[in-house]
C-alpha cells in the first residue's frame, strides 16, 4: 500500500499557516490602508484558499484535469468580474453626461 | 487497469456501468469538482455584484462593515479552518485503513460545523437587535443609509447561502458517518468520504472570502 | 452454438425489457430518460407555439382585435420563457444527447444515471411551477425579466416564473455535469479525443457553457425574487441599486445560452452531412476546436445586448469587437460543412434536407448577427423586428431545424422503425418554406422601424405582418406533420435494422432499438470519426452480424 502524500505532518503545517494568515489578516485590518484594506484581506484570503484547495482538498495530488477544472472556475469568475467592471470603471470618461 | 490490491468494498461498490473501480473514482471526482465550479460561478455572481456596489460606495460599505462583531467572525473563521483540518485528517486515516478514526473525525467536524452555525445565528440575532436586517427592520442614521443597507443585503444573501451550504455539508457528513459505521469504507474504497471532504473544504473557502470582504474592511474605523 | 439458435429468446431491447409506467418513471437508462425528455419538451413546444400563434393572429390587424395589450404582453413573455428554458435549452442535449452520448462513446450509460433521472424530475417540477404562474395569470415582463419593472412594478406572477426558471437551472447543471464526466472518463478503449464524433465535441462544449453560465442566471433570478419579496433594493435605483447590473448578470448567462441552443444543432448537422455526402467531415480538427472556441468566446460578448442600456462607450466598443470574433469559428463550421458536401455523392433524404436548410438559415441568422454587433447599426434596430428575425433565424431556423433533422436521422435507432420518407421530405420543405415566409418579412419590418413587443402598429406595416402570419400557419403545419407520422411509424413503420443509413459511428453497430446496456461487449475503436474507408467492409458486415443473433 502506498502512503498518501498528504501526511498528518503536512496537513498540520498547512493548518498552522492558515491560522497565522488569519491572524495576520485581522491585525493588518486595524491599520488604515484606505482602499487597500479590502485588497489586502482578499489577497490573504486567496492565499488561504490556495492552501486549502491544494492540500485539504488534495487538488495538487489529483490528475491534471482537476487542475484544469479549478483554473477554469477561477478564470471564468475573473471574466465575469473584469468585463462587468470594464463597463462601470470606464463610465464618465467621455465629456458627455451619461457616457 | 485493475490493480491486484483492489478487493473487498472497492469491488462491492462498483456500479454496473463502470468498467473498474479506478474509472468510477475518477468519474466521481470530476463530477464533484465540476459541481464546485458551478458553486464558484454562483457565489462569483454575488461577489461581482458586491464589487460593483462597493466601488461606487466605498465609504458606506466600510461603515457597514464597522458594525460587524469581529471577534465572532474571526472565531468562526478559525473554527471552519479547524474543521477543514479535522476533515482532511479523517480522510487521511480512512485512506490508511483506520476507519474507526474516520468516524471520530467526522463527528468532530460536524460538531465544529454546528458550533459555527450557532455562532452565525448569534450574530444574526445581534443584527436584529441593532435593527440591521433589510426588508424587516432596518435603521441607519447616517449620510448613506441606502448604500449601507445594500451592504447588509449582500451580507445576508451571501452568509445565508453559506449557512445553507454548511447545513447541507453536515447532512452529507452524517450520511458518510452512517455508511462508515456500516463498514462501507476501507483503505481501497473511500471516494465518497474524500469528495465529502472536498465539498466541506470548499464551503470553508467561501467563508474565508466572506470574512475578508465583510469583516476586515471596517476594522480600521473602530 | 446449436443450443443458442434453438432456444432463441425474443430480442430484448431498452423498450421491451421492462413494462409498465413505473419502469419508465424509475428508469435510470439514459435512452428512456431521453424519451421522457422528448415527451415533455414536445408538449411544452406546442404550448409555446400556441402563444406564438396567438400573437401572429393578433398582428393581422393594426389595432387590437383579438387580445388586449396586457394579454399580448403576457403572450410574448410566456412564449419566450417556455421556448427558451423549456424547449430550446433542453431540446437537443437532453433528448438526442441523452440518447446518443453514451452510445457514441461506447459506454453502458451516462456517468451518473440517477442524477440524470433526477434532472428530468427537476425539469418537470420547474415546468409545473412555470405553468402554475401561467394559469394564475401569466407574467408580463418579457422573457428577460428586466429590472426594475420585474422587481418593483409588474403586478403579475414574476416570482413564480423566476422560481420555475431557477429550478430548471439545476436540471441544466445536472445534465451538463453528467455529460462532462461521461465524455472525460467513460470513453471506449481506443476512442481518443481526436477520434470522437463532432457530436460529442459540440455536446461537450455545450455542457461546459451549461455548467459555467447557469449558476449565474439562477442567482440573478433569486436576487430579483428577494428584491420583490423583501422590498430591498438590489437592482432598484430608488433604493440605491443599479438595473444595468441585472442586465450584466442576466446576459452573462443568456448570451452563452444562445450557444447552449445552437452548439447542439452544430453537433447534429456535423453528423448528418458527412453521412449523406458519404465523405469524412472536411477539416475535422477545425470543426472540433471551433466548438470549444465558440464556447469560450461566447462568454466575452454579452455586452452587445446592452449597447443602448447606458453602458460606457468604451466597453460597448470592446464588446462589439469581441462579438465579431464569434463569427470566425461559426464561419469555419459553415465552410467545412459545405466543403464536405462538395464532390460528395449526396443523397437527399429528409435529415439531409433539414441539414441543408439549417446551413442556409443559420448563415442568414449569423450574418445579421454581425449587423447587430456593429454599434451604429445596432442602435438603429435595437428592440425592433430585425432583432426578432435575427434570433429566430438562429433559434428556429437553426436549432429547431437541426432538432427535427436529428430526430429523423436517429429515429430508426430510437424506435427501431423507419418514418415515411415521402411525408418526411414534404414536411421538411414545408418547414423551410413556412419559416422563411414567417421571418424574412420581419427583417424588413424591423429595418423600417417596427418595434418589438407591440400589439398594435401603424397601418403601413400590415401587409408584411399578414405575410408573416400566413408563413406561421404553414410553419405550424410543418411541425404537426412530423409529430403525426413519427407517432404513426412508432407502431406501423417498417423495421429499420441496425444501420439503415449505412452510417459510421458506434451507435450504428448495435441493434435498433438498442439493448438495455447498449452493447453486447465494450467496443474497441481503431478508426477516426467518419472514416468510411475503414468501415467499408464493416458496413456490409454489421447488418449480417446482427441478423445472425
Amino acid at each position: 500500500m502506498t502512503i498518501p502524500p498528504h501526511t498528518p505532518k503536512t496537513l498540520t503545517l498547512v493548518f498552522a499557516s492558515l491560522w497565522i494568515l488569519l491572524l495576520g489578516s485581522a491585525l493588518i485590518g486595524f491599520l488604515n490602508l484606505g482602499h487597500y484594506n479590502i485588497v489586502v484581506s482578499v489577497a490573504i484570503a486567496a492565499v488561504q484558499a490556495f492552501f486549502i484547495t491544494g492540500f485539504f482538498m488534495k487538488a495538487l495530488y489529483e490528475r491534471k484535469i482537476i487542475l484544469v477544472v479549478v483554473a477554469g472556475g477561477i478564470i471564468w469568475f475573473l471574466i465575469m468580474e473584469t468585463l462587468t467592471l470594464a463597463d462601470y470603471m470606464s463610465r464618465g470618461w467621455l465629456p458627455f453626461p451619461g457616457k | 487497469m485493475t490493480e491486484p490490491t483492489l478487493s473487498g468494498t472497492a469491488l462491492l461498490e462498483l456500479r454496473e456501468h463502470f468498467e473498474n473501480p479506478e474509472q468510477q473514482r475518477e468519474t466521481a471526482s470530476i463530477g464533484m469538482w465540476v459541481f464546485l465550479i458551478t458553486e464558484v460561478m454562483m457565489f462569483g455572481a454575488l461577489f461581482t455584484g458586491f464589487t460593483v456596489y462597493r466601488l461606487s460606495n466605498p465609504a458606506a460599505f466600510d461603515e457597514g462593515s464597522k458594525e460587524m462583531t469581529i471577534v465572532l467572525g474571526a472565531v468562526n473563521t478559525a473554527l471552519l479552518i479547524l474543521s477543514s483540518f479535522t476533515m482532511s485528517l479523517g480522510t487521511y486515516f480512512c485512506s490508511i485503513g483506520k476507519t474507526r478514526l474516520l468516524s471520530y473525525f467526522l463527528i468532530l467536524t460536524m460538531v465544529i460545523g454546528a458550533v459555527f452555525i450557532g455562532i452565525k445565528f448569534t450574530e444574526y440575532y445581534l443584527h436584529w437587535q441593532d435593527h440591521k436586517v433589510p426588508g424587516f427592520w432596518f435603521e441607519y442614521h447616517g449620510a448613506d443609509a441606502r448604500a449601507v443597507q445594500m451592504f447588509y443585503v449582500f451580507y445576508f444573501i451571501l452568509t445565508g447561502l453559506h449557512v445553507v451550504h454548511m447545513t447541507i455539508g453536515i447532512g452529507i457528513l452524517l450520511v458518510m458517518l452512517w455508511r462508515n459505521l456500516l463498514g462501507s469504507f476501507s483503505a481501497t474504497y473511500h471516494t465518497p468520504v474524500d469528495l465529502a471532504g472536498v465539498y466541506w473544504s470548499f464551503v470553508d473557502i467561501i467563508w474565508i472570502f466572506l470574512f475578508a470582504i465583510f469583516y476586515i474592511p471596517g476594522l480600521h474605523l473602530r | 452454438m446449436l443450443i443458442d439458435t434453438v432456444a432463441k429468446p425474443t430480442v430484448k431491447n431498452y423498450l421491451n425489457v421492462k413494462q409498465g409506467i413505473l419502469s419508465w418513471l424509475l428508469t435510470t437508462d439514459h435512452k428512456r430518460i431521453g424519451l421522457l425528455y422528448t415527451f415533455s419538451i414536445t408538449v411544452l413546444f406546442f404550448l409555446g407555439g400556441f402563444f406564438a400563434l396567438m400573437m401572429r393572429l393578433e398582428l393581422l390587424s393594426p389595432r387590437n382585435w383579438l387580445v388586449s395589450n396586457e394579454t399580448y404582453n403576457k403572450l410574448f413573455t410566456m412564449h419566450g420563457i417556455i421556448m427558451v428554458w423549456f424547449f430550446l435549452i433542453p431540446s437537443i442535449p437532453n433528448t438526442l444527447g441523452n440518447f446518443l452520448v453514451p452510445m457514441m462513446i461506447g459506454a453502458k450509460d451516462l456517468a451518473f444515471p440517477k442524477i440524470n433521472l433526477a434532472s428530468w424530475y427537476v425539469f418537470m417540477i420547474a415546468a409545473c411551477v412555470t405553468i402554475y404562474a401561467l394559469f394564475r395569470g401569466g407574467v408580463d415582463t418579457g422573457w428577460t425579466f428586466y429590472t426594475p419593472f420585474s422587481s418593483q412594478f409588474s403586478t403579475t406572477y414574476v416570482i413564480a416564473a423566476a422560481i420555475g426558471i431557477f429550478i430548471s437551472g439545476f436540471s441544466s447543471i445536472m445534465t451538463g455535469l453528467n455529460f462532462i464526466a461521461t465524455i472525460h472518463r467513460m470513453r471506449a478503449p481506443g476512442l481518443t479525443w481526436m477520434r470522437m464524433p463532432i457530436f460529442l465535441w459540440s455536446t461537450y462544449a455545450t455542457s461546459v457553457i451549461l455548467v459555467l453560465a447557469t449558476p449565474v442566471l439562477a442567482i440573478t433570478l433569486l436576487m430579483v425574487a428577494v428584491e420583490r419579496i423583501f422590498q430591498v433594493g438590489i437592482f432598484d435605483p430608488a433604493l440605491g441599486g443599479d438595473p444595468v447590473l441585472f442586465q450584466h448578470m442576466f446576459w452573462f448567462y443568456s448570451h452563452p445560452a444562445v450557444y447552449i441552443m445552437i452548439l447542439p444543432a452544430f453537433a447534429v448537422v456535423s453528423e448528418i452531412i458527412p453521412n449523406f455526402a458519404r465523405k469524412p467531415l472536411f477539416g475535422y480538427k477545425a470543426v472540433a476546436f471551433s466548438s470549444v472556441a465558440i464556447a469560450v468566446i461566447g462568454f466575452l460578448v454579452w455586452g452587445h445586448h446592452m449597447f443602448v442600456a447606458g453602458t460606457s462607450v468604451y466597453s460597448a466598443m470592446a464588446f462589439s469587437i469581441l462579438s465579431y470574433f464569434v463569427a470566425v469559428p461559426s464561419a469555419i463550421k459553415v465552410f467545412n460543412w459545405t466543403a464536405t458536401i462538395y464532390k460528395g455523392s449526396v443523397s437527399w433524404e429528409t435529415p439531409m434536407l433539414y441539414a441543408i436548410g439549417f446551413i442556409g438559415l443559420f448563415t442568414i441568422g449569423g450574418m445579421t448577427g454581425l449587423f447587430l454587433a456593429a454599434l451604429g447599426f445596432d442602435v438603429h434596430v435595437t428592440d425592433t423586428y430585425f432583432v426578432i428575425a435575427h434570433f429566430h433565424y438562429i433559434m428556429v431556423g437553426g436549432s429547431v431545424m437541426a432538432f427535427l433533422g436529428g430526430f429523423h436521422y436517429w429515429w430508426p435507432k430510437i424506435s427501431g422503425k423507419m418514418y415515411p420518407e415521402g411525408l418526411g421530405k414534404i414536411a421538411a420543405l414545408t418547414v423551410f418554406l413556412g419559416f422563411n415566409l414567417t421571418f424574412f418579412p420581419q427583417f424588413v419590418l424591423g429595418y423600417l422601424g417596427m418595434p418589438r413587443r407591440y400589439a398594435a402598429y401603424p397601418e403601413e406595416f400590415q401587409m408584411l405582418h399578414i405575410i408573416s402570419t400566413a408563413g406561421a400557419t404553414i410553419l405550424g403545419v410543418g411541425y404537426i406533420l412530423p409529430l403525426c407520422y413519427l407517432i404513426w411509424s412508432w407502431k406501423y413503420g417498417k423495421p429499420a435494422g441496425p444501420n439503415p443509413w449505412r452510417a459510421v459511428g458506434l451507435e450504428w453497430t448495435t441493434s435498433s432499438p438498442p439493448p438495455p446496456h447498449n452493447f453486447k461487449e465494450t467496443p474497441v475503436v481503431y478508426w477516426r470519426a467518419y472514416d468510411f474507408e475503414a468501415w467499408k467492409d464493416r458496413l456490409g458486415l454489421v447488418e449480417r452480424e446482427v441478423e445472425d443473433d
